[in-house]
């Protein structure tokens, strides 16, 4: 995954790229992928998908009281997957508005960037309670996979992150398996309050804790044993 | 092998572009597939070429099109999921077929609503410009549920001029194979946006450009080459299908359709068109904005 600004594109590939898997100061922020229409459509929805899952039906209502109807679902080429793709957008974007996590007050101690990592993921899964019980495996594998991405990113860059070394793509797939796993996790959740999620949770990023000097070495261990192997290969006279 | 070469003479002389008789100074003109021909004689002289291929129509839809217009009618009907709503007890959707003479697409609308929707309460008025054409549509209707029903109704107009149809009426507007006839596209357009309800659906099926452009090369040579000489075969009118070819050369692609649904007024979803077979044919949608009470 090669940061956008870097890599060769001409300006209407640039245009058609409707997101940024990153963030960056130099760029502003996207304004989404919705149109205002749409956005008025599919946040009048939202409130029917605990009801009516992710459907069409659940769309149509939306189109109902946003003034709009039946006909207006045509606006959708994606069908009932916008709801999702709406759900997935707006839930990442509500994360910025989590000031108890962002900013401390004064006299308080700041948070690490570990522990609001945690924090952030844990609202992000709590922002699904409503709908968890209609959510099934996404039908749009690029989207879905792509917001998975911009969620991972838009958490550690709230949580300050800043580094910018080989460690940014194993940190945020890292994140995105831990919420991956989780998410599917609390599908099955029956517990008040989601208290078996928060464990699973927790053991995931002790998990990781371990695993992340683990990672480190074993990153230079595979680097090195594939140099190596090549070496062998060279020196067999395969051309390499 | 004498008469194609009569013929080709005959199709030759109205290739010619920019034809002999020009318009009068203050008539305004428009194309008639590659002639220019002032507004007034277009509508008269699309109406000789679909009163003449009336009877024969589907048959040659077939041959142009290998038998794929009816896929892309059906996509066109299912894309648009006609008859759907949030309640079982709604009212059915009020539709509109725009040059819909042989009722191809209303049918397949009302099979949509009625088998898929269980939406009994669908309605459609098919309108087209040309009796001959509607008389077709109703000779056809004979053989489904729908004939003699309240549910179909046939209507003459201009679609420029849709005097009997009421503002803000109209559920769904579709055009099918038949914009690109029309002598003022931005009149009819601003009659489609009158006449449809807020929140309502444009949507139009019409050949556009291919994408491709080897693909492209050939299927000119397919259509200038062999449909005039199929219709000459088929339909016995050569000069009829020559004109379908050049009309459908001449009809904006699909950006600039897009562009003029979107200066109706229309908001178009995601980029505006749906290509179909590599873009010889397109779908367009457009929904009228509903007014913001803020």
């Amino acid at each position: 995954m090669i940061p956008r600004s870097l890599s060769p594109r001409s300006i209407s590939t640039e245009l058609r790229l409707r997101q940024r898997f990153y963030h960056s100061y130099d760029h502003p922020p996207h304004p989404g992928p919705f149109t205002p229409t749409e956005t008025a459509i599919l946040s009048a929805a939202i409130p029917h998908i605990p009801s009516h899952g992710f459907t069409h039906t659940a769309l149509a209502l939306g189109a109902k009281d946003a003034g709009f109807i039946d006909a207006s679902t045509n606006l959708f080429p994606s069908g009932a997957f916008s709801l999702v793709h709406y759900h997935l957008v707006a839930q990442r974007l509500a994360l910025a508005n989590h000031k108890h996590i962002l900013h401390s007050a004064p006299d308080q101690k700041p948070l690490g960037i570990r522990t609001k990592t945690k924090l952030l993921l844990w609202e992000r899964l709590m922002g699904n309670r409503k709908i968890i019980h209609r959510w099934q495996e996404p039908t749009n594998i690029p989207t879905s996979i792509a917001e998975l991405t911009s969620l991972s990113d838009e958490i550690w860059f709230l949580a300050g992150d800043t580094d910018v070394d080989v460690n940014w793509y194993t940190k945020r797939t890292i994140l995105s398996s831990i919420y991956g796993a989780t998410e599917l996790y609390m599908t099955t959740d029956k517990s008040p309050d989601y208290t078996d999620t928060k464990e699973f949770l927790d053991r995931r990023f002790r998990d990781f804790t371990v695993v992340g000097k683990l990672a480190e070495s074993t990153f230079q261990w595979v680097g090195f044993t594939a140099h190596a192997g090549i070496n062998v290969l060279r020196s067999k006279g395969i051309r390499i | 092998m004498a008469m194609m070469l009569l013929n080709a003479n005959f199709s030759t002389t109205r290739r010619k572009a920019d034809s002999p008789a020009q318009p009068t100074n203050h008539e305004r003109t428009t194309h008639f597939g590659y002639e220019t021909v002032a507004e007034a004689e277009k509508e008269a002289r699309v109406a000789g070429v679909f009163s003449n291929v009336a009877a024969s129509y589907d048959t040659m839809n077939d041959f142009m099109s290998l038998g794929i217009h009816r896929l892309w009618k059906d996509h066109f009907v299912r894309s648009i999921n006609p008859g759907s709503s949030s309640s079982p007890s709604s009212k059915g959707w009020t539709m509109l077929d725009i040059a819909g003479g042989t009722g191809d697409i209303a049918f397949r609308l009302l099979d949509h609503a009625t088998n898929i929707n269980a939406s009994p309460s669908s309605t459609i008025t098919i309108s087209d410009i040309n009796p001959s054409m509607l008389s077709e549509g109703r000779k056809r209707s004979l053989q489904t549920s729908y004939a003699n029903s309240p549910r179909l109704s046939f209507l003459v107009a201009n679609a420029e001029r849709l005097d009997n149809i009421a503002s803000n009426s109209i559920d769904l507007y579709t055009v099918a194979f038949g914009i690109r006839n029309f002598t003022n596209k931005e009149k009819a357009l601003r009659e489609a946006y009158r006449v449809l309800k807020p929140g309502g659906v444009f949507a139009c099926l019409e050949f556009s450009g291919v994408t491709n452009p080897l693909f492209d090369a050939v299927y000119k040579r397919w259509s200038f080459g062999a449909i005039p000489l199929i219709g000459q075969l088929v339909a016995g009118d050569r000069a009829s299908y020559q004109y379908l070819v050049e009309s459908i050369d001449k009809f904006p692609k699909q950006e600039e359709f897009r562009d003029m649904i979107k200066d109706a007024g229309f908001l178009v979803p995601g980029k505006g068109w749906e290509d179909l077979t590599g873009g010889i044919a397109a779908i367009h949608k457009g929904i009228k904005p509903v007014e913001e009470d803020l």
